[in-house]
């Protein structure tokens, strides 16, 4: 029988792959092997004569024969041979099959192959790589000729088109990045098809065939080529091993096959990593750097090619930036070498417009990376832009991702090296190392859209850097979480943050696992250990920002981290310790002892010496704060003397200031206030609103100031005094606000799309407050203007919550009306979103003078 | 055979986890449930917003034992799971008809 020669063949050729033939070699003598075996079929077959042409398409035509790869032919035949083509196709294929190859065949005419080739575009790029095997050479010379005048001549820019859809729509079902626990080195991005792709385009387009001849024509740098070329070489062996591994076509790297693969590559186990881990960090780099060439491979070329974009004018949005055809451009070498943090700017306006950063300029920033030294990783303009991408950026994880992929982000965080494409052999952990704390930035933005609990941190950017560092200690023998509080201290300080700051990084990415691990394997009913935690945790700041970057880390883990029952437990705990830390002290019970042992604990502060009126004290109020406050508080009632005097007294939290007000309620007083704050250069990111029966007003406010400013160096003073003139209706806050903030507008004509303001008002989630949520864009002034306009309303404020997301503001009102009852009137509430809106949507809220 | 059900805190799973494979029980379900009995949800208010917690998280245990392991199996259950507060769980007893292993079409005790 024929089939068992094929078979031993091919046994041989195992042989020899065992013995050490690997790699390229191997495809071309598996492609020989059948070229052979099916020219000796062919030249045996006495029907199969004149006017037939056997050939090989695909990778086979590449001579790309994988060991357990499909055998791609097609028997082209002129009119007029039909009766013999039984016979032949019997003699060629049936020999194939029994050796148990898969065999793609087919069976036409010329005329049927350019029918066949316009209406399936798998089976025209599979024409591309036709090669003749035996029969009628002038035939195939006619169908390839036929094949590049009719389908490719004339129709470059549809076969680039069609090509990049196919591409994309790839990339979606397999995964937008090959960093998947389990990636196919085949159809992921960055596999073999992605290979193929960039090769068929240059030949079809430019009739390229080879690498070489891409670079010469300039499509690809020489590093580039130099770096696919490894890559390449890399990746086909490891789909040699796996075909043979599997025993069968399989181009997925299955967990179960990944050691395995490992340890015949010799990779073996060191300190800290497994050879495993190792291993696949190397084809997670391979699969990276084909994905990225072709990345820019593709858009030089649609560029050359494609239909010209919009806006072919150019506009400078900042010196050496410039926005052409929807797309950021770097423009100058001179500007960048004397001002290198223009490469972060390209990053920052990126997070900032949401354009794409031009493949070029791309270029110029690995080019420039020898730039990014010590002084310029210490650079106050460089942090700042950096941070902006992590706090502001619409789509941060998209463009840290490009930063990634320049290498600019190693560059700057030298310390990002490490984990770069680190993989972590287990089931958890979907994603490569860097891949997952990209993720991790990205579900920390989903969460602040959301209503979660402890949602709106002071400090966001403290925040997001800790999502993006929190493994950063990853890929050594030591805990990762104690050597990632480590490297972070040196990260914090040379990126310019305050002590207080760096501090409490560190403390976010050492105790990053704390949540989690004690909410799922502690008694939550256990006292002396929620203690525990609250010592650990120290302040109500660092326990959101905790809870947060814990829901977000493990939604980025992957599918089995993260579950709401999961969520339910951390929600429990992070509860409990909360309610512990709002106390100072936290040996003491907590405050489900309720308002009057609260009361009792003052009046024992306060003693004989100082009388008061205890009953003014609302019992909401008394829950709010320690009873040392609320003693001191009361010791400030009795200087407050003057009918408008307000008493201002500030008090540093490192993270955050604070401001206590006290004075007598008046309408419109939160609006003075955070006017006078505005005008002060203090940001509101907080505020707790009292009312005693006796009307004095004690509201708490914590703000952070909106330039770089220390806390001394804010003038309190003057603030207290502005605040007076304020109450006295004696400073008009209006004019002086748009005086203050006239050339802090942003300037005209900058392209930013912004999403559209929303008012919500819900009378559910709370049950004794109505809550009022406005979602506007942030421009200074707009807290004034709003709590100006609900003071219009005779609306109270209780509480309020600041937070920014990007561009926009979320503000949130827990608010009464003037009967201090919900405000339950549907005309009433529609009235005020109509007031609210109209605020949110003026570009500016007290018009400035261009 | 009987089938036992366990109701317990989370944090309990891996003590009693090990103390059923001390006494030669080796399989078992588990699955992460969310449920309220006599321990009702609460609603917890933090910084003036509500969050009501109506179903509490726990965790199910399903063994299959032959009748006369169910004593013990149950009475070893209660004593690690104790934490002799209220939310500490439930455990019920099932009739269990027939068991079948797929690979093997084994049955009855052979099966468990």
């Amino acid at each position: 029988m024929v089939d068992v020669e094929l078979r031993a063949k091919r046994d041989a050729l195992e042989y020899l792959w065992r013995q050490g033939l690997s790699g390229r070699p191997l495809l071309h003598r598996h492609s020989q092997l059948i070229d052979d075996y099916l020219a000796g079929l062919f030249n045996n077959c006495p029907e199969a004569t004149e006017g037939m042409s056997l050939v090989a398409l695909g990778g086979y035509g590449r001579r790309e024969l994988f060991p357990y790869s499909d055998i791609d032919l097609l028997l082209l035949h002129a009119p007029g041979s039909e009766d013999r083509l039984g016979v032949v196709t019997e003699a060629l294929f049936y020999p194939l099959w029994d050796a148990g190859l898969e065999v793609g065949h087919g069976v036409r005419t010329l005329d049927a192959c350019l029918a066949d080739a316009r209406q399936d575009f798998f089976f025209q790029v599979a024409l591309l790589d036709a090669r003749h095997l035996a029969g009628s050479a002038p035939l195939f010379g006619a169908m390839h000729q036929a094949f590049h005048r009719e389908l490719i001549a004339g129709h470059r820019g549809e076969f680039l088109q069609n090509m990049m859809q196919h591409r994309n729509n790839r990339h979606q079902r397999y995964g937008m990045h090959g960093y998947q626990l389990e990636p196919h080195i085949k159809e992921s991005r960055g596999g073999f098809r992605d290979i193929q792709a960039m090769l068929w385009v240059s030949h079809a387009l430019f009739n390229l065939q080879e690498l070489q001849a891409i670079e010469e024509a300039g499509l690809i740098s020489s590093q580039e080529k130099e770096a696919f070329g490894q890559a390449w070489d890399f990746l086909i062996k490891i789909r040699n091993r796996l075909h043979y591994l599997s025993g069968r076509k399989n181009d997925q790297m299955f967990f179960e096959y990944q050691e395995e693969m490992a340890r015949a590559f010799k990779y073996s186990d060191t300190p800290g990593t497994l050879g495993v881990e190792r291993f696949m960090q190397d084809i997670y780099r391979h699969l990276h750097t084909i994905a990225t060439t072709t990345d820019l491979f593709f858009e030089h070329v649609d560029e050359t090619l494609g239909a010209p974009r919009a806006n072919p004018v150019e506009q400078t949005i900042e010196p050496g930036i410039t926005v052409r055809q929807d797309r950021l451009h770097l423009t100058g070498q001179t500007l960048i070498e004397k001002r290198p943090h223009l490469l972060m700017r390209l990053f920052a306006q990126a997070g900032k417009t949401g354009l794409e950063i031009h493949h070029r300029s791309r270029k110029i920033v690995t080019a420039n990376l020898h730039l990014v030294d010590d002084k310029l990783r210490h650079s106050k303009r460089m942090a700042k832009s950096f941070l902006d991408v992590l706090e502001n950026a619409r789509d941060a994880e998209g463009v840290l991702s490009v930063m990634l992929d320049t290498g600019l982000l190693t560059a700057y965080l030298p310390e990002f090296e490490q984990i770069r494409a680190l993989a972590q052999h287990d089931v958890y952990h979907v994603f490569t190392v860097d891949r997952h704390l990209l993720q991790t930035v990205a579900e920390l933005k989903k969460l602040s859209l959301h209503k979660t609990p402890f949602a709106g941190v002071e400090s966001p950017h403290v925040l997001a850097l800790a999502a993006l560092l929190h493994d950063i200690g990853k890929g050594h023998h030591e805990d990762h979480a104690q050597r990632g509080s480590e490297l972070v201290t040196g990260i914090g300080k040379r990126l310019g943050l305050t002590e207080a700051e760096t501090a409490c990084l560190s403390f976010l990415v050492e105790k990053h696992l704390f949540l989690s691990v004690t909410a799922l394997r502690r008694d939550l009913e256990d006292d002396a250990f929620i203690r525990q935690c609250a010592e650990q945790i120290q302040t109500p700041e660092r326990l959101a920002m905790l809870y947060l970057l814990s829901i977000a880390d493990a939604k980025a883990t992957g599918p089995t981290a993260w579950s709401e029952w999961k969520g339910a437990l951390l929600l429990e705990i992070s509860l409990k310790i909360a309610h512990l830390l709002e106390r100072k002290d936290a040996t003491l019970p907590d405050k489900s002892q309720g308002a009057g042992w609260m009361l009792a604990q003052v009046r024992a502060l306060m003693g004989k010496a100082a009388p008061a009126d205890y009953g003014i004290l609302p019992e909401e109020y008394l829950l709010s704060f320690p009873p040392e406050e609320v003693a001191h508080h009361l010791k400030l009632r009795a200087g407050l003397k003057n009918e408008q005097q307000a008493i201002v007294e500030a008090g540093d939290h490192s993270l955050f200031w604070s401001v206590l007000i006290m004075t007598r309620d008046t309408t419109g007083l939160l609006a003075k206030i955070c006017g006078t704050l505005a005008l002060h250069g203090l940001n509101v990111v907080s505020a707790q609103i009292f009312t005693w029966e006796d009307g004095t007003a004690v509201d708490v406010l914590n703000v952070r100031p909106a330039a770089e400013q220390t806390y001394a160096e804010q003038d309190w003073r003057a603030l207290g005094e502005d605040l007076n003139l304020a109450l006295k209706n004696r400073l008009g806050l209006s004019h002086r606000l748009v005086e203050k903030f006239r050339t802090a507008f942003r300037a005209p004509g900058q392209k930013n799309v912004q999403a559209a303001p929303r008012v919500v008002i819900d009378n559910q989630a709370s049950e004794q407050y109505t809550i009022i949520e406005v979602f506007a864009n942030d421009r200074p002034g707009l807290l004034y203007d709003i709590t100006r306009t609900l003071a219009d309303f005779e609306i109270n404020i209780h509480r309020a919550r600041i937070s920014s997301d990007g561009d926009q503001v979320v503000d949130v009102f827990y608010a009464l009306d003037s009967f201090a009852t919900k405000i339950n009137s549907p005309s009433f509430q529609a009235e005020i979103s109509q007031a609210l809106l109209h605020i949110a949507e003026k570009e500016t809220g007290t018009k400035p003078q261009w | 055979m009987k089938k036992i059900e366990a109701i317990i805190k989370p944090f309990k799973l891996d003590e009693v986890k090990d103390a059923l494979n001390d006494m030669g029980i080796k399989g078992m379900t588990i699955s992460e449930v969310k449920g309220y009995g006599r321990q009702k949800g609460h609603k917890e208010i933090y910084r003036g917003a509500e969050y009501i917690v109506d179903f509490i998280p726990k965790v199910k245990i399903e063994i299959i034992v032959e009748a006369a392991m169910v004593e013990a199996v149950v009475t070893k259950i209660r004593e690690t799971a104790n934490t002799g507060k209220i939310g500490d769980g439930k455990i019920f007893v099932l009739p269990v008809e027939e068991v079948v292993r797929v690979r093997t079409g084994e049955t009855g005790k052979e099966a468990i």
